[in-house]
Protein backbone atom coordinates (compact mmCIF):
# COMPACT_ATOMS: atom_id res chain seq x y z
CA UNK A 1 0.00 0.00 0.00
CA UNK A 2 0.65 3.27 -0.82
CA UNK A 3 -0.30 4.94 1.59
CA UNK A 4 0.80 7.81 4.17
CA UNK A 5 -0.63 5.87 7.39
CA UNK A 6 1.49 4.05 10.15
CA UNK A 7 1.36 0.53 10.07
CA UNK A 8 -0.29 -1.18 12.87
CA UNK A 9 2.21 -3.39 14.99
CA UNK A 10 1.27 -6.70 13.62
CA UNK A 11 1.72 -9.83 15.52
CA UNK A 12 2.69 -10.66 18.93
CA UNK A 13 4.88 -8.67 21.72
CA UNK A 14 8.30 -7.54 20.59
CA UNK A 15 8.46 -8.91 17.21
CA UNK A 16 9.21 -5.65 15.23
CA UNK A 17 7.00 -4.73 12.80
CA UNK A 18 8.93 -5.76 8.92
CA UNK A 19 6.50 -3.56 7.15
CA UNK A 20 8.60 -0.40 5.90
CA UNK A 21 6.27 2.83 5.72
CA UNK A 22 7.00 4.59 1.95
CA UNK A 23 6.93 8.45 2.49
CA UNK A 24 4.51 9.38 -0.39
CA UNK A 25 3.90 13.09 0.57
CA UNK A 26 6.93 14.25 -1.44
CA UNK A 27 6.42 12.52 -4.30
CA UNK A 28 2.08 13.54 -4.17
CA UNK A 29 4.01 16.98 -3.79
CA UNK A 30 6.16 16.44 -7.08
CA UNK A 31 3.12 15.49 -8.82
CA UNK A 32 0.76 18.47 -8.18
CA UNK A 33 3.89 20.78 -9.00
CA UNK A 34 4.14 18.86 -12.65
CA UNK A 35 0.62 18.43 -13.07
CA UNK A 36 0.07 22.41 -12.15
CA UNK A 37 2.99 23.07 -14.66
CA UNK A 38 1.44 20.90 -17.59
CA UNK A 39 -1.60 22.01 -17.16
CA UNK A 40 -0.63 25.74 -17.52
CA UNK A 41 1.23 25.15 -20.08
CA UNK A 42 -0.81 22.69 -22.17
CA UNK A 43 -1.49 23.45 -26.32
CA UNK A 44 -5.37 22.12 -26.56
CA UNK A 45 -5.52 23.13 -30.45
CA UNK A 46 -3.42 21.32 -32.62
CA UNK A 47 -2.35 24.06 -34.93
CA UNK A 48 -0.31 23.13 -38.57
CA UNK A 49 0.64 24.94 -41.27
CA UNK A 50 0.32 24.17 -45.08
CA UNK A 51 3.57 25.74 -47.27
CA UNK A 52 2.69 27.18 -50.15
CA UNK A 53 4.69 29.17 -53.03
CA UNK A 54 3.09 31.96 -54.99
CA UNK A 55 3.49 32.47 -58.12
CA UNK A 56 6.32 34.92 -59.21
CA UNK A 57 8.01 33.81 -55.78
CA UNK A 58 10.94 32.29 -54.35
CA UNK A 59 9.21 28.78 -54.44
CA UNK A 60 8.38 28.80 -58.03
CA UNK A 61 8.26 25.52 -59.45
CA UNK A 62 11.49 24.58 -61.67
CA UNK A 63 10.23 24.10 -65.52
CA UNK A 64 8.80 20.58 -66.43
CA UNK A 65 10.89 17.65 -67.80
CA UNK A 66 9.65 15.14 -69.55
CA UNK A 67 8.73 12.79 -66.57
CA UNK A 68 6.39 15.56 -65.22
CA UNK A 69 3.98 18.05 -66.63
CA UNK A 70 2.60 21.76 -66.02
CA UNK A 71 -0.31 20.92 -63.99
CA UNK A 72 -3.03 23.31 -63.32
CA UNK A 73 -5.87 23.43 -61.02
CA UNK A 74 -8.23 26.10 -61.13
CA UNK A 75 -11.12 26.48 -58.30
CA UNK A 76 -14.26 28.90 -59.70
CA UNK A 77 -18.25 28.82 -58.56
CA UNK A 78 -18.76 26.03 -60.55
CA UNK A 79 -16.21 23.84 -59.21
CA UNK A 80 -12.72 22.61 -60.13
CA UNK A 81 -11.09 22.99 -63.62
CA UNK A 82 -7.40 20.57 -63.75
CA UNK A 83 -5.88 21.18 -66.61
CA UNK A 84 -2.87 18.75 -67.06
CA UNK A 85 -0.01 19.45 -69.37
CA UNK A 86 0.24 22.42 -71.77
CA UNK A 87 -2.20 22.65 -74.47
CA UNK A 88 -4.28 20.17 -73.12
CA UNK A 89 -8.09 20.59 -72.01
CA UNK A 90 -9.24 21.30 -68.82
CA UNK A 91 -11.30 18.23 -66.89
CA UNK A 92 -13.95 20.24 -65.26
CA UNK A 93 -15.16 18.67 -61.82
CA UNK A 94 -18.29 20.87 -61.03
CA UNK A 95 -19.51 21.07 -57.42
CA UNK A 96 -21.60 19.04 -55.80
CA UNK A 97 -24.07 21.24 -54.46
CA UNK A 98 -22.36 23.90 -52.84
CA UNK A 99 -19.85 22.26 -52.15
CA UNK A 100 -16.34 21.31 -54.46
CA UNK A 101 -16.31 17.71 -55.12
CA UNK A 102 -12.65 16.82 -53.25
CA UNK A 103 -13.52 12.96 -54.12
CA UNK A 104 -13.66 13.42 -57.40
CA UNK A 105 -10.39 15.58 -57.10
CA UNK A 106 -8.53 12.82 -55.90
CA UNK A 107 -9.79 10.32 -58.19
CA UNK A 108 -8.35 12.62 -61.12
CA UNK A 109 -5.49 13.45 -59.69
CA UNK A 110 -4.37 9.47 -58.85
CA UNK A 111 -4.92 8.93 -62.48
CA UNK A 112 -2.11 12.13 -63.45
CA UNK A 113 0.13 10.45 -60.43
CA UNK A 114 -0.10 7.37 -61.81
CA UNK A 115 1.13 8.26 -65.07
CA UNK A 116 3.62 10.43 -63.64
CA UNK A 117 4.97 8.97 -60.66
CA UNK A 118 7.90 11.95 -60.01
CA UNK A 119 4.58 14.51 -60.16
CA UNK A 120 5.31 17.08 -57.44
CA UNK A 121 4.24 20.05 -58.28
CA UNK A 122 0.67 21.48 -59.04
CA UNK A 123 -0.31 25.45 -59.48
CA UNK A 124 -3.98 25.89 -57.75
CA UNK A 125 -5.38 28.99 -59.26
CA UNK A 126 -8.51 30.11 -57.12
CA UNK A 127 -10.85 33.18 -57.81
CA UNK A 128 -11.61 36.07 -56.44
CA UNK A 129 -14.74 34.49 -54.18
CA UNK A 130 -13.23 31.26 -53.50
CA UNK A 131 -13.09 30.52 -49.60
CA UNK A 132 -10.27 30.17 -47.56
CA UNK A 133 -11.54 26.83 -46.53
CA UNK A 134 -11.87 25.50 -49.55
CA UNK A 135 -8.07 26.30 -50.88
CA UNK A 136 -7.17 24.51 -47.84
CA UNK A 137 -9.08 21.44 -48.34
CA UNK A 138 -7.56 21.55 -52.29
CA UNK A 139 -4.08 22.02 -51.19
CA UNK A 140 -5.05 19.45 -48.94
CA UNK A 141 -6.40 17.40 -51.15
CA UNK A 142 -2.88 17.79 -53.66
CA UNK A 143 -0.71 16.67 -50.99
CA UNK A 144 -2.76 13.49 -50.25
CA UNK A 145 -1.75 12.63 -53.61
CA UNK A 146 1.67 13.63 -52.97
CA UNK A 147 1.81 16.77 -54.83
CA UNK A 148 3.83 18.40 -52.13
CA UNK A 149 5.04 21.35 -54.07
CA UNK A 150 1.60 24.06 -54.03
CA UNK A 151 2.30 27.32 -56.06
CA UNK A 152 -0.87 29.38 -55.46
CA UNK A 153 -1.56 32.15 -58.29
CA UNK A 154 -4.09 34.69 -58.73
CA UNK A 155 -6.66 33.93 -61.69
CA UNK A 156 -5.01 36.89 -64.57
CA UNK B 1 -6.25 27.74 22.04
CA UNK B 2 -5.09 23.75 21.70
CA UNK B 3 -6.52 21.70 18.90
CA UNK B 4 -7.95 18.99 20.56
CA UNK B 5 -9.01 15.06 19.09
CA UNK B 6 -12.79 14.96 17.98
CA UNK B 7 -14.69 13.48 20.45
CA UNK B 8 -16.65 13.35 23.98
CA UNK B 9 -14.39 15.44 26.35
CA UNK B 10 -15.90 15.07 30.03
CA UNK B 11 -15.53 17.80 32.76
CA UNK B 12 -12.56 17.11 35.12
CA UNK B 13 -15.13 16.24 37.91
CA UNK B 14 -16.93 13.63 35.49
CA UNK B 15 -13.35 12.37 34.58
CA UNK B 16 -12.56 11.73 38.61
CA UNK B 17 -16.04 9.93 38.70
CA UNK B 18 -16.29 6.84 39.58
CA UNK B 19 -19.91 6.14 38.11
CA UNK B 20 -19.44 9.05 35.43
CA UNK B 21 -15.88 8.03 34.26
CA UNK B 22 -16.79 4.58 33.03
CA UNK B 23 -19.11 6.24 30.52
CA UNK B 24 -16.03 7.62 28.73
CA UNK B 25 -13.63 5.89 29.37
CA UNK B 26 -14.86 2.78 27.77
CA UNK B 27 -15.37 1.76 24.23
CA UNK B 28 -14.10 5.21 23.01
CA UNK B 29 -13.56 5.13 18.93
CA UNK B 30 -10.17 6.14 17.51
CA UNK B 31 -10.58 9.37 15.73
CA UNK B 32 -8.20 9.34 13.41
CA UNK B 33 -8.50 7.60 10.08
CA UNK B 34 -6.15 6.55 7.74
CA UNK B 35 -6.25 8.89 4.21
CA UNK B 36 -6.07 6.39 1.41
CA UNK B 37 -3.62 7.76 -0.93
CA UNK B 38 -3.36 5.40 -3.51
CA UNK B 39 -5.96 6.35 -6.01
CA UNK B 40 -5.18 9.78 -5.87
CA UNK B 41 -1.67 8.99 -6.54
CA UNK B 42 -2.84 6.56 -9.39
CA UNK B 43 -4.79 9.40 -10.68
CA UNK B 44 -1.53 12.12 -10.43
CA UNK B 45 0.51 9.76 -11.99
CA UNK B 46 -1.79 9.35 -15.36
CA UNK B 47 -2.67 12.98 -15.68
CA UNK B 48 0.91 13.62 -15.38
CA UNK B 49 1.87 10.39 -18.35
CA UNK B 50 -1.14 12.02 -20.49
CA UNK B 51 -0.04 15.84 -20.26
CA UNK B 52 3.49 14.91 -20.50
CA UNK B 53 2.76 13.00 -23.90
CA UNK B 54 1.12 15.75 -25.52
CA UNK B 55 3.58 18.41 -23.98
CA UNK B 56 4.71 20.91 -26.61
CA UNK B 57 8.12 22.62 -26.55
CA UNK B 58 6.67 25.17 -29.20
CA UNK B 59 3.60 26.34 -27.27
CA UNK B 60 1.16 28.62 -28.93
CA UNK B 61 2.35 30.06 -31.98
CA UNK B 62 -0.70 31.32 -33.00
CA UNK B 63 -3.03 33.54 -30.67
CA UNK B 64 -6.60 32.14 -31.34
CA UNK B 65 -9.52 34.15 -31.32
CA UNK B 66 -13.25 33.85 -31.62
CA UNK B 67 -13.06 35.44 -34.67
CA UNK B 68 -10.84 33.47 -36.70
CA UNK B 69 -12.02 29.77 -37.57
CA UNK B 70 -9.48 27.57 -38.61
CA UNK B 71 -10.32 25.27 -41.94
CA UNK B 72 -8.97 21.59 -41.12
CA UNK B 73 -6.45 19.84 -42.94
CA UNK B 74 -4.72 16.58 -42.01
CA UNK B 75 -1.85 16.80 -44.30
CA UNK B 76 -0.18 19.65 -42.47
CA UNK B 77 3.82 20.16 -41.32
CA UNK B 78 4.20 21.59 -37.67
CA UNK B 79 3.56 25.26 -37.45
CA UNK B 80 6.76 27.30 -36.67
CA UNK B 81 7.87 30.68 -34.85
CA UNK B 82 7.29 33.67 -37.29
CA UNK B 83 5.60 36.48 -37.86
CA UNK B 84 1.46 35.77 -38.20
CA UNK B 85 -0.54 38.20 -40.28
CA UNK B 86 -4.11 37.65 -38.93
CA UNK B 87 -7.44 38.08 -41.84
CA UNK B 88 -10.56 38.67 -40.05
CA UNK B 89 -13.95 39.70 -41.15
CA UNK B 90 -13.33 42.83 -40.25
CA UNK B 91 -9.48 43.92 -40.04
CA UNK B 92 -6.17 42.78 -41.12
CA UNK B 93 -3.61 42.48 -38.30
CA UNK B 94 0.13 41.52 -37.89
CA UNK B 95 1.56 40.22 -34.46
CA UNK B 96 -1.85 40.65 -32.87
CA UNK B 97 -1.93 44.30 -33.45
CA UNK B 98 -4.36 45.50 -35.96
CA UNK B 99 -2.99 46.96 -39.36
CA UNK B 100 -5.96 48.21 -41.28
CA UNK B 101 -9.62 47.23 -41.55
CA UNK B 102 -11.33 45.32 -44.68
CA UNK B 103 -13.81 47.86 -45.36
CA UNK B 104 -10.46 50.49 -46.20
CA UNK B 105 -9.12 48.25 -48.82
CA UNK B 106 -11.83 46.68 -49.72
CA UNK B 107 -12.23 49.21 -52.83
CA UNK B 108 -9.00 49.91 -53.97
CA UNK B 109 -7.76 48.86 -57.32
CA UNK B 110 -3.70 47.93 -56.53
CA UNK B 111 -2.68 44.35 -55.64
CA UNK B 112 -0.74 45.34 -52.24
CA UNK B 113 -1.99 46.94 -48.89
CA UNK B 114 0.56 49.52 -48.25
CA UNK B 115 -0.22 49.88 -44.20
CA UNK B 116 0.59 45.93 -44.12
CA UNK B 117 3.40 45.77 -46.20
CA UNK B 118 5.67 48.72 -44.60
CA UNK B 119 4.76 47.55 -41.37
CA UNK B 120 6.36 43.83 -42.58
CA UNK B 121 9.27 45.82 -43.87
CA UNK B 122 9.55 47.35 -40.59
CA UNK B 123 9.55 43.97 -38.85
CA UNK B 124 12.24 42.46 -41.61
CA UNK B 125 14.48 45.53 -40.90
CA UNK B 126 14.13 44.42 -37.14
CA UNK B 127 14.41 40.41 -37.58
CA UNK B 128 17.35 41.01 -39.72
CA UNK B 129 19.05 43.40 -36.97
CA UNK B 130 18.59 41.40 -34.56
CA UNK B 131 19.92 37.72 -35.96
CA UNK B 132 22.84 39.89 -37.74
CA UNK B 133 25.40 37.96 -35.89
CA UNK B 134 23.46 34.48 -35.55
CA UNK B 135 24.34 32.60 -38.37
CA UNK B 136 22.13 29.53 -37.35
CA UNK B 137 18.93 32.22 -37.77
CA UNK B 138 19.17 33.92 -40.33
CA UNK B 139 16.17 35.33 -41.73
CA UNK B 140 14.19 33.08 -44.03
CA UNK B 141 11.31 35.16 -45.30
CA UNK B 142 8.72 32.72 -43.59
CA UNK B 143 5.73 34.23 -42.49
CA UNK B 144 2.42 32.38 -41.26
CA UNK B 145 -1.10 33.30 -42.08
CA UNK B 146 -3.75 33.04 -40.18
CA UNK B 147 -7.41 33.41 -41.57
CA UNK B 148 -10.75 32.56 -40.97
CA UNK B 149 -12.31 30.60 -43.34
CA UNK B 150 -14.14 31.94 -44.97
CA UNK B 151 -12.20 34.31 -45.91
CA UNK B 152 -12.17 35.25 -49.75
CA UNK B 153 -9.33 34.72 -51.73
CA UNK B 154 -9.24 38.15 -53.05
CA UNK B 155 -8.43 39.02 -49.70
CA UNK B 156 -6.13 36.82 -48.85
CA UNK B 157 -3.92 37.39 -52.59
CA UNK B 158 -3.70 40.35 -51.92
CA UNK B 159 -2.18 39.40 -48.06
CA UNK B 160 0.43 36.92 -49.80
CA UNK B 161 1.32 39.49 -52.97
CA UNK B 162 2.24 42.46 -49.48
CA UNK B 163 3.92 39.87 -47.86
CA UNK B 164 5.32 39.06 -50.85
CA UNK B 165 6.59 42.27 -51.92
CA UNK B 166 7.80 43.12 -47.93
CA UNK B 167 10.37 39.71 -48.61
CA UNK B 168 8.10 37.63 -46.64
CA UNK B 169 8.25 34.88 -49.76
CA UNK B 170 7.68 31.51 -47.43
CA UNK B 171 4.57 31.44 -46.74
CA UNK B 172 2.69 29.30 -44.65
CA UNK B 173 -1.05 28.83 -44.27
CA UNK B 174 -2.14 27.74 -40.45
CA UNK B 175 -4.78 25.31 -40.27
CA UNK B 176 -6.14 23.20 -37.31
CA UNK B 177 -4.73 19.66 -37.78
CA UNK B 178 -7.19 16.81 -38.18
CA UNK B 179 -6.45 13.37 -38.16
CA UNK B 180 -4.18 11.60 -41.36
CA UNK B 181 -5.59 8.90 -42.85
CA UNK B 182 -4.49 5.30 -42.17
CA UNK B 183 -4.51 4.24 -45.46
CA UNK B 184 -1.82 5.94 -48.37
CA UNK B 185 -3.00 6.46 -51.70
CA UNK B 186 -1.41 4.94 -54.42
CA UNK B 187 1.74 7.40 -55.50
CA UNK B 188 1.43 9.35 -52.90
CA UNK B 189 4.49 9.22 -50.51
CA UNK B 190 5.03 5.83 -48.20
CA UNK B 191 2.71 4.49 -50.72
CA UNK B 192 3.90 1.38 -53.13
CA UNK B 193 5.48 2.59 -55.99
CA UNK B 194 2.77 3.14 -58.61
CA UNK B 195 2.56 1.84 -61.96
CA UNK B 196 5.50 2.72 -64.76
CA UNK B 197 5.26 5.91 -66.65
CA UNK B 198 3.21 6.34 -69.59
CA UNK B 199 3.24 8.59 -72.29
CA UNK B 200 -0.47 9.64 -72.66
CA UNK B 201 -1.77 12.60 -70.74
CA UNK B 202 -5.03 12.14 -68.74
CA UNK B 203 -7.99 13.30 -70.57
Amino acid sequence: MAGAAVPEPSGKGKKKALDSVVNVVPFIDLLSCCLAFLLITAVWTQVGKLQVAQAGGQGEPTPPDSKTLVLTLGLSEKGFSLTAGQGAGAIDIPKKGTEFDIPALLDKLKEVKTQFPDQQTITVSPEDSVQYNDLVQTIDACMKMGLNSVTVQAVS
Amino acid sequence: MAILTPGKRPAKRFRKSKVMSGKFGKGRKVANSDLQLTSMVDMFTLLVIFLLANFSATGDVLFMSKEIQLPTASHGSEIERAPVVAITDNFIGLEGQKVVDVDQIAHDEILNIQALEDNLRDLKKREEFVHQLDKDHQFAGKINIQADKRTHFKIIKRVMYSCAMAGYGNINFAILAGKQDKAPVPGAPGAPPAAPAADQKPN
